[in-house]
């Protein structure tokens, strides 16, 4: 194992809450260059504070947040990430390639937009009005959005939510394909079968980090099959 | 038909008032606030033209009808000399002064003509039109007062009335046509601009938006740019309609009327990004359409001038950045003022000033959005 590794991102004990609701009671992780981070937990248990932290969206009460070598908020490194929000946020009124040129040119990066609508599968439709388009849909293009600036790590909140299954499994396809080629990428999901495709899951609730690893080390911290039962037992204790 | 489905819906809406605050104090409190403005701008004492009587006079009946005239309803009339009373009509002071000339009572008894002087302002058809009649009362009043002589014919009047400013060729249509061309601008903007930014907020995109290199100094400066263009399209537009379909009277520059829609334009653009802020909905942001209106459109002197509104309003007035686009467009069209007068420089300074303050505000707007 080497000794000093390429982080993509590095959270140190990050604390932040609003008003008296905690969101985030220190909480520290690292993402390694070209993985898949998965970051599961249940609805409100961090994981969009947490995401919002590293984007620099968030200021953390106490902790830090460093992105590619940068410490956060620093709005030049944004244009390196990539960020997909929960509900595809896109233009309704613009056409798909019009809101892919828009995200590029706000990034200040060469735009690859066939590429991006290649990717995404949606070559046929670039000159539709987004709200003309089906939810499935929608959210491919929110994540041709999201990477028409190649970035170089991609921060994914809950991509898959509202997803039909077919669709589900092209997206985790082509999320691998993208950490293949030197990408990283971090997704949130509450979806605990999806968890089987990232090199490294985090487990979070209550705003901390309960467990981190790939899914063996998880199942055998937990002595369990499943990783279902492996969330639920080690959780259990916790208020 | 069940009675029970149209019930729930009912309840459905009060529940819904119950929880938008702003809505209900919207529907209750904005319409006294509107009426009692009107109630201040039309019975406080105010909406009377201020005008000056000079009684030369050496006869009696030039101070009789300078009484009349100081007790008349329709205007504020008090008695000045010949110097103060120009002067004053020069400052926007008064809306005119009635000069009774020397031999004003000898005409009357000799030749049977009354000959008073009037010098109008003359660019507020009705303050103009008020004053004139006024003075048509009080001088039947004060015939009336003369010891009736069997076999005398009531006399002639033979009105000589001059311009300060524009004529009798000045029509209502002229006087609101200046301040109606800020007005229409400074609003559509101001609601456009408004509601494109909470779109933004709404559909999630401004949140995308913080997540990229974008400052937000860029936000603001791209939106303004943006609006400003589209603004300034319609303002020339509107500018253009005005002045050569209806035929708005214009005589000044018309680069100095649209420098000052720019100006307009460019404060609505910010206010709208500003306020937007303070709604959650598409239908709060809708709501501002009348807090910003109904104010501005009553106290800025686009109906009713700010020099016939009681004191206190006339403070409320001076703070509204509509007064001073208002002001400086009619003295523009009107008065053909350019920009060395210093009323035009106050009016331009005043707008520069309240558009840095909304492009400051709106910036900060975003700030706050981030923390």
């Amino acid at each position: 194992m080497p000794a000093q590794e390429d982080h993509a991102a590095e959270v140190t004990g990050v604390v932040k809450s609003f008003g008296r609701q905690a969101a985030l009671q220190g909480v520290s992780l690292r993402l390694r260059r070209g993985e898949v981070y998965g970051l599961l937990g249940p609805n409100g248990s961090g994981k969009t504070t947490l995401i919002r932290c590293l984007l620099g969206l968030v200021k953390p009460d106490a902790g830090s947040v460093r992105v590619l070598g940068r410490l956060m908020p620093d709005l030049d490194v944004l244009s390196r990430v990539g960020y997909m929000t929960q509900a595809a946020a896109l233009y309704p009124d613009l056409t798909v390639l019009e809101n892919l040129r828009f995200f590029a040119a706000i990034n200040g990066a060469d735009a690859h937009l066939t590429e991006a609508l290649r990717f995404v599968d949606l070559e046929d439709r670039r000159d539709s009005v987004v709200a003309t388009l089906s939810g499935g849909m929608r959210t491919r293009a929110s994540l041709a959005c999201a990477i028409v600036h190649r970035p170089e790590l991609l921060l994914l909140d809950e991509p898959t939510v509202g997803v039909d299954p077919q669709l589900r499994r092209r997206l985790w396809d082509q999320f691998g394909e993208m950490a293949e080629r030197g990408t990283t990428l971090l997704i949130s999901s509450h979806v605990m079968d999806e968890a089987e495709r990232c090199q490294r899951l985090g487990l979070i609730r209550f705003g901390r980090l309960l467990a981190e690893g790939t899914v063996e080390e998880l199942k055998e911290q937990a002595g369990v099959e499943k990783l279902e039962d492996a969330f639920l037992q080690l959780s259990a204790g916790e208020p | 038909m069940k009675p029970r489905r149209v019930l729930a819906i009912t309840r459905r809406i009060f529940a819904q008032f119950r929880h938008d605050r702003r809505t209900l104090a919207l529907l209750f409190v904005v319409p006294l606030v509107i009426l009692s403005l009107l109630y201040y701008l039309l019975r406080g004492g105010g909406g009377q033209p201020a005008v000056g009587v000079v009684n030369l006079d050496t006869g009696p009946l030039g101070a009789v009808v300078a009484r009349q005239l100081e007790s008349s309803s329709q205007v504020k009339a008090s008695q000045l000399d010949l110097t103060t009373a120009q002067s004053r009509l020069r400052d926007d002071r008064l809306a005119g002064y009635i000069v009774l000339p020397t031999n004003f009572s000898s005409d009357v008894l000799q030749q049977g003509v009354l000959r008073p002087e009037v010098h109008l302002e003359g660019s507020q058809p009705a303050q103009s039109g008020a004053v004139l009649q006024a003075l048509s009362q009080s001088l039947l009043a004060a015939l009336g007062t003369l010891p009736s002589q069997p076999g005398l014919r009531p006399p002639r009047l033979d009105l000589r009335v001059t311009y300060l400013y524009g004529g009798p060729q000045l029509d209502t249509l002229d006087y609101f046509g200046g301040a109606f061309i800020g007005l229409v601008v400074f609003f559509l903007v101001f609601v456009i601009t408004c509601v494109a930014f909470l779109r933004e907020r709404s559909q999630g995109t401004l949140e995308r938006l913080m997540a990229s290199p974008l400052r937000r100094g860029e936000i603001v400066l791209g939106y303004m740019l943006g609006f400003t263009i589209l603004a300034l399209i319609q303002a020339a537009e509107v500018l253009l309609f005005s002045l050569y379909v209806i035929k708005v009277h214009n005589s000044g520059s018309v680069l100095l009327i649209f420098a000052f829609e720019a100006l307009m334009a460019l404060s609505a653009v910010n206010l709208g990004i500003f306020l937007s802020m303070f709604a959650r909905t598409e239908f709060q942001a809708v709501q501002f359409i009348p807090l910003v209106v109904a104010p501005q459109l009553l106290l800025s002197g686009v109906i009713f001038p700010v020099s016939s509104e009681p004191t206190w309003l006339q403070a409320v007035s001076n703070v509204l950045p509509l007064t001073y686009v208002v002001d400086g467009l009619r003295d523009v069209m009107l008065k053909g003022a350019d920009l060395s007068w210093a009323a035009i420089q106050l009016d331009a300074a005043v707008l520069g000033a309240f558009c840095l303050l909304m492009i400051v505000a709106a910036g900060a707007t975003l700030r706050r959005r981030v923390a």
